[in-house]
């Protein structure tokens, strides 16, 4: 509340808005206050608990991006910040209705990239699209860079669409066997366990040396023994 | 160095971070209009990006538009006042009307039930 409602007949009539309309009133009810708490918690899990029109991108993140647009001396008021935030969430569903009538229009059913371009450019953000093909490309670069380091993710966000086969490459297993001679075999593995290809010479898988170390027997110890003798 | 929500890679771009906005909360947005089904990751990006250009856009057009100069501020009224003005910003203007006095609200409010009063 910032005070503009500077007489007191305003609080004898119960106004509590502050942002009216020159053609029609808008009225803030109280329980848009609670909303602000709403924005930056929200668990995106219960949506149906929110209105279409409480979602919004965090207000940190929004600030930032204005503080760093503006001179480097410039201030923001609180009020303009969070109407910022409504702003960006009106533009992303302006820009996205536009796109899927599109994406209807030619039946298909997943927005793609040229459609969003196409809504900008038709919506009259056409300054946007040259640079935003340049940073597809970029960041499609970038996926590739990274894709091809095992297992590293490339954000939060979008890990979750990313394939989940850059992170199944097993490690090879390293195996230590013997040519096949009257001699115990000890077959090494690392956890992801490739059971190895039966040997003439009688592989011991590593549970069965185990097991035998376990009674007492040690492989090794019994065939050198047996030479010995 | 400021981690940003995304936790984008340093080497993807050299010195600034691609993006600095959460996707997620993007896709959820754009998952709240009507009829969306689903949506490609390129989509996806691209959105975040143009949102963040969109707000530099928006803030740097009503700062050197609006009363910013002297003040050297940016208000809720350099908002309204870009969002009238401006041909792009113009779906802007429901959700941003201009302020005006709760006085002059009275006023016109009495104005308007004169009126109605008239029409009986």
């Amino acid at each position: 509340m910032d005070g503009d409602s500077s007489t007191t007949d305003a609080s004898q009539l119960g106004i509590t808005g502050e942002y009216m309309a020159s053609s029609h009133y808008v009225l803030q009810p109280q329980e848009d206050d609670g909303d602000e708490n709403l924005n930056d918690h929200e668990d995106g899990s219960s949506k149906e608990n929110y209105r279409e029109q409480d979602i919004y991108l965090p207000i940190a993140n929004v600030a930032r991006i204005m503080k760093n647009a503006v001179p480097q001396t410039g201030k923001i008021a609180k009020d303009a910040k969070e109407c910022v935030q409504e702003c960006v969430s009106e533009f992303i569903s302006f820009i996205t209705s536009e796109a899927s009538e599109r994406c209807h229009q030619e039946k298909r059913k997943t927005i793609n990239g040229e459609d969003i371009l196409f809504a900008m450019s038709t919506l009259g953000f056409d300054m946007y699209v040259d640079p935003l093909k340049l940073y597809l490309q970029k960041f499609r670069e970038a996926m590739k860079g990274e894709k091809g380091m095992a297992g590293v993710t490339v954000g939060e966000g979008l890990s979750e669409d990313l394939s989940e086969d850059s992170f199944t490459n097993p490690l090879p297993a390293g195996i230590i066997t013997a040519d096949g001679q009257q001699q115990n075999v000890m077959v090494y593995t690392t956890s992801y366990q490739q059971p190895p290809a039966p040997f003439p010479g009688g592989a011991i898988s590593n549970d069965t040396a185990l097991q035998l170390k376990g009674r007492g027997f040690n492989p090794t110890l019994l065939f050198s023994r047996q030479l010995q003798r | 160095m400021s981690q940003n929500s995304s936790g984008k890679d340093d080497q993807a771009s050299g010195s600034k971070k691609p993006i600095s906005l959460p996707i997620s909360r993007v896709r959820l947005i754009m998952k709240s209009s009507p009829d969306v089904s689903s949506i490609n990751q390129d989509a996806l990006f691209l959105t975040t990006k143009a949102t963040e250009l969109f707000v530099q856009h928006l803030a740097l057009s009503s700062f050197n538009n609006g009363s910013g100069k002297e003040t050297n501020t940016l208000s809720y009224s350099d908002l309204a006042n870009t969002a009238q003005e401006t041909e792009t910003f113009h779906f802007l203007t429901d959700i941003l009307p201009k302020k005006i006095l709760a006085q002059d609200y009275l006023n016109s409010l009495e104005q308007m039930q004169e009126e109605e009063g008239a029409d009986y």
